[in-house]
């Protein structure tokens, strides 16, 4: 069960005025929203360490929350940033299986699709998604994703490149 | 588990923060703004015309077009500091449509006629203008980019324009207090001039200092 809304609106405006035993809630909380917005969006061995940046960000980052708007959208763009960061960093993982069973279950469900990873990457050229899904995330090599998808090895670096710099740029689009 | 232990780290290093206002962030620009166009005022000097209470149509049209431009788009920059899916402040580009009309006019006119007096092309002028802005710029701009390291900018690429452009825009709306001159041509050339070398190299520097 994770929170919704209004309570985590509610403890991040507690935190903000110094409330430990809030800001403790909202971290467990925040952590298991933000495990199942990144499902199937990052290699299963690199989710440990994008949750606890993207903790870490919000942590440095909690005076740009507003206390007048909705928490999740805020969350969301800074989980994005990160996301986005750590797709740059990631060169080449072992193929792991997705883990099935942290496919999205979100609550909130009108929140979440808005600001969903996979509407994000819907936004931009099926080619480029393409391949930042097949190496970035699912974990295979150029040499790999290019025989996969018949783009050139260099085309497809030239799409990874060009998809991240796409995504950087809309990380706050609907 | 190591995300409980990070948690708890996280929630020890807890201390009360005020949330950033975009009202305080867009005061502090307006406040330095107004400051860097008094500065122009004394030390540059105020346009003739003006001094005499008979100002020309053209310093209205470009100062507005400037203000207009500025003001739009460090209001974006400023919301930039609070990110959220779903944000959206477009106004500047409205703006940034209306002051290209100056240098689009001065393009078409040039091609019909040349301008009457090539004095105002002379670099010397245009290159007080450009010089003047961009200084001025560099105060707006560091104010912005100040009030963005505060916050959590996500468009690193695009507050990166944004600051240029409107701290450009700024100092040269500050320094068109002074400026004597009222031709399409110099304006189209030389203000275009000085936003679009603000707006580059905002785009090149900024967002190496905003980046988190």
């Amino acid at each position: 069960m994770i929170a919704n809304e209004e309570t985590f609106r509610r403890l991040m405006t507690k935190a903000q005025a110094g409330d430990k035993l809030c800001y403790s809630s909202l971290l467990t909380e925040c952590e298991k929203w933000l495990r199942r917005y990144y499902a199937r969006k990052i290699n299963p061995a690199a989710i440990d360490d994008l949750v606890q940046e993207t903790l870490i960000s919000l942590h440095r980052k909690r005076a740009s929350y507003d206390p007048a708007r909705p928490f999740l959208p805020w969350l969301a763009a800074i989980g994005r940033y990160r996301w986005i960061d750590s797709l740059r960093k990631i060169y080449r993982h072992e193929h792991d299986q997705l883990y099935e069973d942290m496919v999205a279950d979100p609550q909130n469900e009108t929140v979440t699709a808005k600001v969903s990873l996979e509407r994000l990457l819907d936004r931009i050229p099926p080619k480029q998604a393409e391949v930042i899904s097949l190496v970035k995330i699912e974990g295979l090599s150029i040499i790999e994703a290019s025989a996969k998808t018949g783009q050139s090895e260099s085309l497809v670096k030239v799409n990874i490149h060009r998809g991240l710099k796409k995504l950087s740029a809309m990380v706050e689009t609907e | 588990m190591m995300s409980d232990m990070m948690i708890d780290r996280l929630v020890e290093d807890l201390t009360p923060v005020k949330p950033l206002k975009n009202r305080n962030g867009f005061a502090l620009t307006l406040v330095v703004a107004a400051i860097l166009t008094a500065l122009v005022a004394m030390i540059a000097g105020v346009r003739g015309d003006i001094l005499m209470g008979m100002p020309h149509p053209m310093f209205f049209l470009r100062g507005g077009a400037l203000l207009l431009l500025g003001l739009t788009s460090s209001y974006a920059v400023i919301a930039m500091s609070q990110p959220a899916v779903g944000n959206s402040f477009k106004g500047w580009i409205w703006a940034l449509a209306a002051a290209l009309l100056f240098p689009a006019t001065a393009a078409v006119m040039a091609m019909m006629t040349l301008p009457g007096n090539m004095a105002i092309l002379v670099p010397r002028y245009g290159f007080e203008c450009l010089g003047v802005s961009m200084l001025g710029g560099l105060g707006i701009a560091t104010v912005q980019v100040l009030w963005l390291r505060r916050g959590a900018p996500v468009a690193l690429e695009r507050a990166g324009w944004l600051v240029g452009m409107s701290s450009g825009a700024l100092g040269a709306a500050a320094y068109s207090l002074h400026c004597p001159f009222n031709s399409i041509f110099y304006i189209g050339l030389w203000y275009s001039l000085a936003v679009a070398t603000c707006a580059i190299v905002g785009r090149l520097l900024v967002p190496r200092l905003i980046r988190w």
